[in-house]
C-alpha cells in the first residue's frame, strides 16, 4: 500500500433533485496517519464529500458525478461498495442511525459476517475491536440500552473490526456529553497515530483542535475555501462563523470595536421572585421499576434563563417532560402557576409552557413552513390575524425568511431544527423550554437564533438542556447540574461552573471559554462571551 | 435506531427450546387451531396455550397492556358476533332459539330483534376460545425469543440470508414504530394537539390525524434509508454471509418438532374424516326447547 490513502481530483457532484452541484472541483491528497478536520456551515457540502469517498455516491444517491476518487490507488468507480467498505470505514453523525445489531457483539460483527469470514475469525476481530476501544465489558449488552457515548464507541468498533485504512467520521461528537466527546477524540488521535487516515467533519472545531489535526479544511458553497493548519485557520475564517478556541477569538475580537452588550429578556421584576413552575419532591420511574428521578425539588422563577447540564442519561429530558405534563410524577407533584399538572391536560399546559423537542423529525408534518408554524397557535385558538403576526415573527427569529412556502420536510436537518423551534415560538407560550436547541447546528446559526430568542419579548422564563458549556456561559443566568436523577447543583453560572471538580463528576469538561472567564472573573464579576472579554483587561 | 421487544432470559418452558423448534411447533399449532370449530377440540388446544403462558415466566405487569388490548378486542368482536350471528351462518343451517328480544319500536317498518340461539352462543364461544388460543401463543414470542437470534433463526428455518435478515429487521421495526408514534404524539400534544377532540366526518378525521401520520411515516422512511445506508456501508448482501451466532438442535428440540408435526398430521386426518366440525353442546339445545 505505497499509494496515498486518498486522492480526489476535480470532483464535482450534483444531486439529481437539485439544480446546483453540492460540491464542485474538489482536489485533495491525504497522507497516511493524518487527522483531517473538515469544517463549514450546514449545507456547505461536507456530507456530500464524505458520501463520494465512501461510495454511497453514486451508488445510493444518484446524480451527476465528474472527477475521480482514488483509495490506495484504486479508482472507486470500478469498485463495489463491499470492496470500498473494507478500505473506508464510515461512522455516521448519529450512532442511533447506524447501529443495526440488537446486541453489541452482533453489531460489531455485522460487517465481518457480511464478508463471509469464518466464525472464529469474526469473533477474534470483533473482540479485538472491542478491546481496542475499551468496551469489551459491553459485549453482550443490548445496543438500545447503551448511553450515547457507548453507542458511539460501538458504532466505531463495528467499523474498525473491518480494518479500514481510512476512517470517515461525520460529526461524531454531536450527541455526546463533553467527557464522552473528549474520550472519542482521544481515541481518534490514537487511531491516526497507529497509521489510520482519519477524515473528520465536525461543527465543534474547538474540541477537535485539542487533538491537533494535521490538516484543517474549510468548506463553503461546495468548495474547499481553506486548506492548511489549525494555526492558519484563525487568520482565514471568520470567528463568528466557526467556533474557534476562546483565546483565538480573544485575539481576533480585540482588533474589532467592542460589541454592544446584549440585554437578554426575559427579566424578572426587581426584588420579586415569582415562581412559575415548581417541582416538589418529584420521583419518577418507568414501568420496569427503575427509578429515574429521585425526589427533585426545583422552582423556576420569572426572569430565569436556565441551562440544564449533565451527562447522557442523567434524567434531564425526563425532568423537563414533567414540566409540560407529558410525564406525571410517581410521587411528589409539579405545579404550573400553582396548579398541579395532574389536573391539567398537556394542551392546557402548552399555552403556558412551550416545549421544543430534541428531534425535529418527530413533529414536522405540514405542507409549508407557514402552515407548520400556524399549527400550534391554531390549536390554542388564537385569532387568524394574531396567528399571522406570530408566525412571521417566529420565521424572522430563526432566520428563515423567504422559506414560508417551502415544505419543511424537504429542508436540511439544521433548517428543520430551526422550524421546530419557530413552531413553538409562534405559540407565544410564557415559558420556553428547549431540549438541545444547538445540537447539529452550525455555530453562526445557533448564535444567531439563540441571540434572537433571548431578546424576544414576552417570555417570562427560558430553560434549555445543553451539552455545550459555552452556551450556558453565554446565555444562562442560572445553571442546573443534573446527575443520576438528582439536581446536584443550582445557582448562577459563576457559582456552579467555577467548581471544576463537580463539573468533572457530571462528565463536563471545562472549555477554553470557561477557563478564560475564570481568569477574568475578578474583573468582570460575571461570565461573558469571548468577544466581550476581548475588551476587558485582566485584574 | 431499532429497539427490541421486552425479551429477557427466563427459566421457562418456551425458552428451554431452540427458537427454530419453537417456531416450527408454533406454526403447527396455528394450523391445527384453524382446522377445528369443535369447542372440545379447541379447549384442548387452548389448554396447551395456557400451559405455555403459565410456564413462560413472564410477569403479568409485563404483558398487561398487550393482554388488555388483545383481550378487549377479542371480547368486543365475540360479543358482536353473538349479537349479529354473522360469521357462523356458514357452519350451521338451522338455529335453536333460546330467547328472542324485540325492540319496542320500528325503523321504516322493521323491528330490530335480538335472537339468542344455541348455535350463536356456541359459535361465539368457539370463536373466542380459538382466537384466544392463537393470541396466547403469539403474544409469548416477542417476550421469549432472543432478538439477537431472530436472523439466525429464520436462516435456520431455510430462508435465504437476505430474507432472514429482513425478517430480523421487520420484527424489530414494530416496537420501534410504536416508540416513534409515542414520541410524535408527545411532540404534537406539546403544541396543543388533542387526539381526543378530533371530530367531523371520516375524511375530516383522517385529515386531522395528519400531524401524527405524516411524521411517523416520514420518520419510518428516513429510518429505512439510514438502515440501508448502514448495511451498504458494511458490505451487506455481497455474498453468502456467516452468522456469528450458532444454533444447535438437541433431542428435546427434535422431540418438540416431532410432536408439533404429529399433532398437525393427526389434526389434518381428523379433519378429513369429518371430526372437529362445529358442535353445539346438548345443554344449549335443551335450553332452546
Amino acid at each position: 500500500m505505497s499509494e496515498l490513502p486518498l486522492v480526489i481530483e476535480n470532483l464535482t457532484f450534483r444531486y439529481r433533485s437539485r439544480n446546483e452541484p453540492a460540491i464542485r472541483n474538489i482536489n485533495l491528497r491525504v497522507q497516511p496517519g493524518q487527522v483531517v478536520l473538515i469544517a463549514g456551515a450546514s449545507g456547505c457540502g461536507k456530507t456530500t464529500l464524505i458520501r463520494c469517498i465512501n461510495g454511497l455516491i453514486p451508488r445510493s444517491y444518484k446524480g451527476e458525478l465528474t472527477g475521480s476518487v482514488r483509495i490506495f490507488g484504486q479508482d472507486t468507480r470500478g469498485l463495489s461498495l463491499a470492496r470500498i467498505s473494507q478500505m473506508v470505514g464510515t461512522v455516521l453523525q448519529d450512532p442511533e442511525r447506524q447501529i443495526l445489531g440488537s446486541r453489541v457483539i452482533n453489531e460489531v460483527a455485522f460487517g465481518l459476517e457480511n464478508l463471509g469470514l469464518p466464525r472464529e475469525e469474526i469473533l477474534r476481530r470483533a473482540q479485538e475491536a472491542l478491546e481496542r476501544l475499551k468496551i469489551a465489558h459491553l459485549r453482550d449488552r443490548e445496543t438500545f440500552n447503551l448511553s450515547g457515548g457507548e453507542k458511539q464507541k460501538v458504532a466505531l468498533a463495528g467499523v474498525l473490526a473491518m480494518r479500514p485504512g481510512i476512517l470517515l467520521l461525520d460529526e461524531p461528537l454531536a450527541s455526546l456529553d463533553p467527557a464522552s466527546a473528549q474520550d472519542a477524540l482521544r481515541m481518534i488521535r490514537q487511531l491516526a497515530d497507529e497509521g489510520m487516515t482519519v477524515i473528520l467533519i465536525e461543527h465543534r472545531v474547538e474540541d477537535v483542535l485539542a487533538i491537533h489535526p494535521e490538516r484543517v479544511l474549510y468548506m463553503s458553497d461546495g468548495e474547499i475555501k481553506f486548506d492548511g493548519t489549525a494555526e492558519q485557520l484563525a487568520d482565514y475564517v471568520d470567528y463568528r462563523e466557526v467556533k474557534l478556541p476562546a483565546p483565538m477569538i480573544l485575539n481576533l475580537a480585540a482588533r474589532m470595536a467592542p460589541p454592544p452588550e446584549p440585554q437578554w429578556l426575559p427579566s424578572g421584576r426587581e426584588g420579586q421572585r415569582e415562581p412559575l413552575v415548581e417541582f416538589q419532591g418529584v420521583h419518577f420511574g418507568y414501568e420496569n421499576g427503575m427509578e429515574i428521578l429521585h425526589g427533585v425539588d426545583l422552582t423556576i422563577y420569572r426572569g430565569d434563563i436556565i441551562a440544564v447540564l449533565g451527562p447522557n442519561g442523567a434524567g434531564k429530558t425526563t425532568l423537563i417532560k414533567h414540566a409540560i405534563g407529558l410525564l406525571k410524577p410517581k410521587r411528589g407533584r409539579v405545579l404550573i402557576r400553582g396548579r398541579d399538572t395532574r389536573q391539567m391536560s398537556v394542551a392546557e399546559i402548552a399555552s403556558t409552557l412551550g416545549y421544543v423537542f430534541q428531534s425535529p423529525s418527530h413533529m414536522l408534518f405540514a405542507p409549508t413552513v407557514y402552515e407548520e408554524l400556524a399549527f400550534g397557535p391554531r390549536n390554542l385558538n388564537h385569532d387568524p390575524e394574531t396567528i399571522r403576526k406570530e408566525v412571521m415573527e417566529a420565521i424572522e427569529i430563526v432566520n428563515l425568511k423567504g422559506y414560508e412556502q417551502i415544505p419543511p420536510l424537504s429542508m436540511s436537518f439544521g433548517q428543520q431544527k430551526r422550524v421546530s423551534i419557530a413552531a413553538i415560538l409562534s405559540m407565544r407560550s410564557r415559558i420556553l423550554v428547549m431540549d438541545e436547541p444547538t445540537a447539529g447546528q452550525d455555530y453562526k446559526n445557533y448564535i444567531s437564533f439563540m441571540d434572537s430568542i433571548l431578546q424576544m419579548p414576552g417570555f417570562e422564563a427560558i430553560l434549555f438542556i445543553t451539552h455545550d458549556v459555552d452556551v450556558a456561559i453565554r446565555y444562562a443566568n442560572r445553571v442546573l447540574l443534573v446527575n443520576e436523577g438528582r439536581v446536584v447543583a443550582d445557582g448562577t453560572p459563576e457559582e456552579v461552573l467555577s467548581d471544576l471538580e463537580r463539573l468533572e463528576t457530571c462528565r463536563l469538561v471545562p472549555t477554553s471559554l470557561l477557563r478564560l472567564n475564570l481568569d477574568y472573573l475578578p474583573s468582570t464579576r460575571r461570565f461573558l462571551s469571548a468577544e466581550v472579554l476581548a475588551h476587558f483587561s485582566l485584574a | 435506531m431499532l429497539v427490541t421487544w421486552r425479551y429477557r432470559p427466563r427459566k421457562s418452558l418456551i425458552q428451554s427450546f431452540d427458537p427454530r423448534a419453537w417456531i416450527i411447533f408454533f406454526l403447527c399449532y396455528i394450523a391445527c387451531t384453524v382446522l377445528f370449530w369443535d369447542l372440545r377440540y379447541l379447549l384442548v388446544l387452548f389448554g396447551m396455550a395456557l400451559v405455555a403462558v403459565f410456564t413462560s415466566g413472564i410477569k403479568w405487569h409485563e404483558m398487561r397492556r398487550a393482554w388488555l388490548f388483545i383481550g378487549g378486542f377479542i371480547f368486543f368482536f365475540s360479543f358482536l358476533t353473538l349479537l349479529t350471528g354473522r360469521g357462523g351462518i356458514e357452519l350451521y343451517k338451522e338455529e335453536h332459539v333460546i330467547h328472542r328480544l324485540a325492540a319496542g319500536f320500528t325503523l321504516f317498518g322493521w323491528r330490530p330483534t335480538l335472537v339468542l340461539s344455541a348455535e350463536r352462543i356456541a359459535y361465539a364461544v368457539a370463536m373466542m376460545v380459538r382466537v384466544f388460543s392463537l393470541a396466547s401463543m403469539t403474544i409469548l414470542i416477542p417476550y421469549s425469543l432472543n432478538p439477537a437470534l431472530y436472523g439466525v433463526t429464520f436462516r435456520g428455518l431455510g430462508l435465504p440470508d437476505k430474507v432472514a435478515y429482513g425478517m430480523d429487521l421487520t420484527m424489530r421495526f414494530i416496537p420501534s414504530f410504536g416508540r416513534d408514534f409515542q414520541l410524535t404524539l408527545d411532540a404534537q400534544r406539546a403544541r396543543g394537539y388533542e387526539l381526543e377532540k378530533i371530530s367531523g366526518g371520516l375524511f375530516a378525521q383522517v385529515r386531522k390525524l395528519a400531524p401524527l401520520i405524516v411524521p411517523v411515516t416520514i420518520h419510518a422512511i428516513v429510518a429505512s434509508e439510514d438502515i440501508i445506508d448502514a448495511m451498504d456501508l458494511r458490505a451487506f448482501g455481497v455474498g453468502p454471509r456467516t452468522w456469528v451466532d450458532e444454533l444447535h438442535y438437541r433431542p428435546r428440540d427434535r422431540a418438540l418438532i416431532a410432536f408439533g408435526v404429529a399433532m398437525l398430521l393427526c389434526s389434518i386426518a381428523l379433519s378429513l374424516w369429518g371430526f372437529g366440525k362445529f358442535w353445539v353442546p346438548e345443554f344449549l339445545l335443551q335450553l332452546a326447547q
